[in-house]
């Protein structure tokens, strides 16, 4: 027997992208565009396919295969009839739709009730407004979305609902969940009361919905949830039976409901129970933001998490709500928050049982989730495990932002790991943020802050030329790299430490060239760089560099320079002479004692 | 172990008999129970014999068939015991029921006491067998039994045989058979008892070639009368009838669905079939290797559903849980009704749709994308079946297809050039498996136009002769 084989190898690109290493994303942008570009090529050939459709008639395939032909987009049945209405609403044409109807009623044709309650059905669904085209560009699908959220007065919805000859369950039911769906929300308990009246009873559709719509309708706390429990008890009175959503959509509602939701989602957990209901990763995921407000100081309730997780271990969950896919990022965020580790590691296991892994929602949920835990990890485990889950998630699953890789760095400097900053810039590399100036500050200032071995100070010194290069070249369309006088700094003296001297001083010209300044110690590391080699010409040289600069520890160290190299006296005099032709000016706007470069010269003239 | 690797052969002699069943699907369909039944082992004798036989011989038989070797034995000697006028009598009552029932729905209605004297009546037979050849009795005795599952795989009939706790045993019936025949011929010796079977199965074969009643949701009237006929012979008359009744119904039903391409059906029925051992003493003399069904009557079980699993996952105490609830709503215990199964309004589709795209529904390698394929109908279902998208021509027996001479019995001369011309088409259509059975009409149909049309010509040309 094969063993059970995991089909994860972290190492390997993700099945949807081509198999090709060029085409492998590196960046969260690439990883957008590519896995995106496999699903737009088959969206634009679907497109193709069923606007021509009369060139795609030949139908090799035998048995015959329904999803490889052309579907129908454009409407077939011209003539006024029922089947004609039944089109349009199969195609989801809501203004030809309601045209049809109109016609049909103006030609005195009765329209069955099943009919019309669909049409009632469409009208509310899209908020009698056509539904934007799934082949259309996406800005046009937000603008869509944002006029679809008003709920517009005298619309046809209301205006068929009151063509229609008997008004059921069902087409209540329509308008109620219409209106709640756009937004108006008392309009939609009015309408409840007026079925009511009608002595009709509601079926769990609408209920589900007027309990979603119960917090925008009342103010206070108390009276919001009285409000649910009014629906709730209403609902055992019309013998209407709870289905997952009903609870679902009370958890929801008790998020806005304050400090009486804790008690009462327990409760409501308990109900569902008792129903026999299994919750659904929505259901805990409301649990958990109602115990975890995000702005809530106290963090008292902590275990419902552990409870909640030990639920949920090992189970395998599938889709049932739209708000399942919020379990898993949230519930990171909660570890995130408190800190819990062991609850972040039984998230993540949850994650991998099963097909939950599909719960895990869409390429951005991931991105955050994955984001959330390796920031968690960073900050909580030892550098070993965070680089062991460090290669097991970046590669393949996460694309870590900027300041993923700052968590990163920080936790190489906690634990002493700096020897693996060159690895982590090659990373960075890849995942183009090297042209974030925090970030490599950060970890130029991190190579640049103690002293190690030789050879990591050789290969640091590599990868502060690989920086400095990058500043240089600029990367063709990129936005090429501001110098900044601290990563000047930094970078010349990881050279100096790697013992680079020439490197760094073509560094320290650099600093004149793009009119930066550098540091006192900097300086004095190039002076005790100087000493070790014992090489006079360049020491003189630094303190005319420093006086160019006007530093105003120039006289200090040209003192030191002095004192410390053994100069012939027409070294000296050279020396001085230099001092003063390279900053007459400053000579003169400084008048304190012992910075004239001509006072070094007085132990020198009897 | 031998029980294992028995019940393992089973399941898989079933999974064939299966694939076999859909083979000669078209052949089955409205054909009575009993017929059906004989039907297989007619096939199964050319094609599935050797298969199963090489299995069998790969399983560690020998104790088995140590076993069959002292049963057989002790068979000798309970027939020889039971050889009483009182089995005779009861032979007579079999012999009644079958002439009632036209032999169609014999081994359904046996009752435990007519089994029983079956059981005696097979050692009759297998006496003589056993006298004529026993050492072949021997050897065949494991594969025959091992025909028996595919014989039975037939779900109808473990439905059957499971709702009226009742064992039998193909080669029991076949045995029944025999004796009932021997019984009219006073005992005749064995080769003519082989022919008798053999002859069964050419009748069997033959009554497969009727043309089958178009499948409808009622059952055919000769089977309800057949049924209604077997159940008289029952004690408690009427339930029993209301019961073979409902059987036969579920599976017409699961055997339409079955051509529909719903295979699934029977996966759930074989996974939740149960297979044990009667306690019995008697019975326990018995090969272990049959199948036997649970004693409640139900044969399997139902799937209880999601709630019954949700009940023990949620029956752990959990502290989540163990708070005071709403008490809003009464736990109903009441099965749900239909209610939920009606047409998927647009929200249901809606919310359906954002369900999914909520998810993340990306393959993550070649056969998750191979499984979506398979969903969409871009690949071929396993197990493959060449008649998959021909689900409307199942319903034609092929006789149909085969013999189309009868539509040139109207509308065209008996001989002749034009009669000799449309042998010709008749026989190139009956050799088309790509025209479907209204096509063929339809081309022959044309033909008849064409040459009534065209009949002042023939005449003149001395052709058209009638």
């Amino acid at each position: 027997i094969p063993k059970k084989k995991t089909w994860y190898d972290p190492t390997a690109p993700h099945y949807m992208f081509q198999d090709d290493p060029y085409l492998t994303p590196r960046t969260s942008a690439e990883f957008k565009l590519y896995s995106l570009s496999q699903e737009s090529g088959r969206m634009a050939a679907n497109h193709i396919v069923n606007k021509n459709p009369k060139f795609f008639q030949k139908d090799f395939a035998e048995p015959h295969i329904p999803c490889l032909m052309p579907e129908t987009m454009e409407l077939c049945i011209e003539e006024v009839s029922e089947a004609a209405l039944l089109e349009r609403i199969m195609l989801r044409k809501v203004k030809a739709a309601v045209d049809m109807y109109d016609q049909l009623l103006q030609a005195g044709t009765t329209v069955s009730p099943d009919a019309s309650n669909d049409l009632l059905d469409l009208i509310c669904l899209y908020g009698d407004r056509d539904p934007v085209q799934d082949d259309k560009p996406e800005a046009e699908d937000v603008v869509g979305y944002y006029l679809c959220g008003l709920y517009l007065e005298n619309n046809n919805a209301e205006r068929i609902f009151n063509l229609l000859p008997e008004r059921d369950t069902r087409a209540y039911s329509a308008l109620i969940r219409g209106m709640v769906k756009y937004g108006a929300h008392v309009k939609a308990f009015n309408t409840y009361t007026d079925m009511l009246n009608n002595r009709l009873t509601a079926d769990v559709h609408t209920f589900n919905a007027l309990i979603s719509a119960a917090p925008e309708v009342r103010e206070r706390y108390t009276e919001k949830w009285d409000l649910i429990v009014d629906l709730l008890n209403q609902m055992n009175e019309q013998k209407v039976k709870p289905n997952l959503l009903t609870f679902n959509a009370l958890l929801k509602a008790l998020r806005r409901c304050g400090s009486l939701a804790r008690a009462q989602s327990l409760h409501t957990l308990s109900e569902m129970k008792a129903m026999g209901i299994a919750p659904s990763l929505a259901s805990f995921d409301h649990v958990l933001g109602i115990f975890y407000k995000a702005a809530s100081p106290s963090q008292g309730q902590t275990d419902i998490l552990q409870e909640v997780m030990t639920e949920v271990a090992g189970r395998t969950f599938v889709a049932q709500d739209p708000d399942d896919v919020n379990f898993f990022s949230s519930a990171m965020r909660i570890c995130l928050d408190t800190k819990d580790i062991e609850a972040a590691y039984k998230v993540h296991d949850l994650l991998r049982v099963g097909e939950n892994w599909r719960m895990l929602g869409d390429s951005f949920q991931q991105s955050i989730y994955y984001g959330r835990m390796f920031n968690l990890l960073c900050m909580m485990e030892h550098i070993d495990v965070v680089l062991k889950w460090y290669k097991e998630l970046i590669p393949s699953l996460y694309y870590p932002n900027p300041q993923g890789m700052r968590d990163l760095l920080q936790a190489l400097d906690t634990d002493n790991r700096l020897d693996m900053i060159p690895q982590i810039w090659k990373d960075i590399r890849r995942m183009g943020h090297d042209n974030k100036s925090d970030l490599v500050d950060e970890l130029l200032s991190l190579m640049a802050r103690d002293k190690h071995s030789p050879e990591i100070q050789e290969s640091f010194a590599v990868c502060a030329l690989d920086v400095k290069s990058l500043y240089e070249q600029g990367q063709g369309a990129r936005m090429a790299l501001e110098w900044t006088a601290t990563a000047m700094t930094n970078i010349t003296s990881v050279l100096l430490a790697a013992q680079k001297k020439q490197q760094a001083w073509d560094m320290l010209k650099l600093f004149k060239t793009k009119n930066r300044v550098p540091s006192e110690e900097l300086m004095e590391e190039f002076l005790a760089s100087i000493k070790s080699s014992n090489d006079p010409q360049h020491a003189m040289e630094l303190v005319q560099i420093s006086a160019s600069f006007c530093l105003p520890s120039t006289p200090k160290l040209a003192e030191r320079v002095l004192q410390a190299f053994e100069l012939s006296e027409e070294q000296k005099y050279d020396y001085c002479l230099g001092l003063l032709e390279l900053g007459t000016t400053d000579v003169n706007s400084t008048p304190s004692e012992g910075s004239h470069p001509l006072h070094l010269l007085r132990p020198l003239t009897p | 172990m031998v029980g294992e690797k028995v019940i393992e052969l089973q399941d898989y002699v079933k999974m064939v008999a299966e694939q076999s069943e859909q083979r000669v699907g078209v052949k089955m369909e409205g054909v009575t129970e009993s017929v059906k039944i004989e039907e297989i082992p007619v096939k199964m004798d050319s094609e599935k014999m050797e298969e199963i036989q090489t299995k069998t011989a790969l399983l560690p038989i020998p104790e088995v068939k140590l076993e069959d070797v002292k049963e057989s034995e002790e068979m000798k000697e309970i027939m020889l015991a039971s050889k009483t006028e009182e089995v005779k009598q009861k032979l007579e009552v079999t012999m009644a029921v079958v002439k009632e029932g036209e032999t169609i729905v014999e081994i359904q209605v046996k009752t435990e006491e007519v089994v029983d004297v079956k059981k005696e009546g097979d050692k009759v037979v297998e006496e003589q067998m056993l006298e004529v050849n026993k050492e072949e009795q021997q050897t065949e005795a494991p594969p025959k039994d091992e025909i028996q599952p595919v014989k039975s795989g037939k779900e109808s009939l473990l439905d059957l045989l499971g709702a009226m706790k009742v064992e039998v045993t193909n080669k029991r019936k076949f045995k029944a058979l025999k004796v009932q025949r021997t019984s009219e011929t006073a005992a005749r010796p064995m080769p003519a008892a082989m022919e008798s079977t053999t002859s069964m199965f050419q009748e069997a074969t033959g009554m497969a070639d009727v043309p089958a009643p178009a499948p409808s949701e009622t059952l055919s009237p000769e089977l309800v009368a057949a049924v209604s006929a077997a159940a008289a012979t029952l004690p408690s008359q009427s339930q029993a009838e209301s019961e073979l009744l409902k059987k036969l119904r579920q599976h017409e039903a699961i055997g339409e669905a079955q051509k529909n391409g719903d295979v699934n059906n029977i996966g759930v029925i074989i996974a939740d079939m149960k297979v044990g051992k009667k306690p019995n003493g008697r019975q326990n003399a018995r090969p272990a290797n049959q199948i036997r069904f649970d004693e409640d009557g139900r044969g399997y079980t139902h799937d209880r559903g999601i709630t019954a699993e949700l009940d023990g996952g949620l029956r752990r105490r959990r502290s989540l849980f163990s708070g005071k609830r709403l008490n809003i709503f009464t736990p109903s215990t009441e099965p749900e009704a239909d209610t939920d199964i009606a047409v998927p309004t647009l929200w249901d589709m809606e919310l359906a749709n954002q369900v999914a795209l909520s998810t993340n529904q990306m393959p993550r390698n070649g056969f998750e994308e191979m499984i979506q394929w398979t969903k969409e109908g871009r690949l071929w279902q396993y197990p493959i079946n060449n008649e998959a998208g021909l689900e409307a021509e199942a319903q034609v027996p092929f006789h149909e297809h085969v013999f189309l001479e009868k539509h040139l019995e109207e509308g065209f001369p008996r001989q002749g050039p034009v009669r000799h011309f449309m042998e010709l088409v008749v026989s190139g259509l009956a050799k088309n498996p790509y025209y479907t059975i209204q096509q063929k009409r339809e081309h022959i149909a044309w033909f008849r136009d064409y040459f009534q049309q065209k009949e002042e010509v023939l005449k003149e040309a001395e052709v058209y002769l009638n």
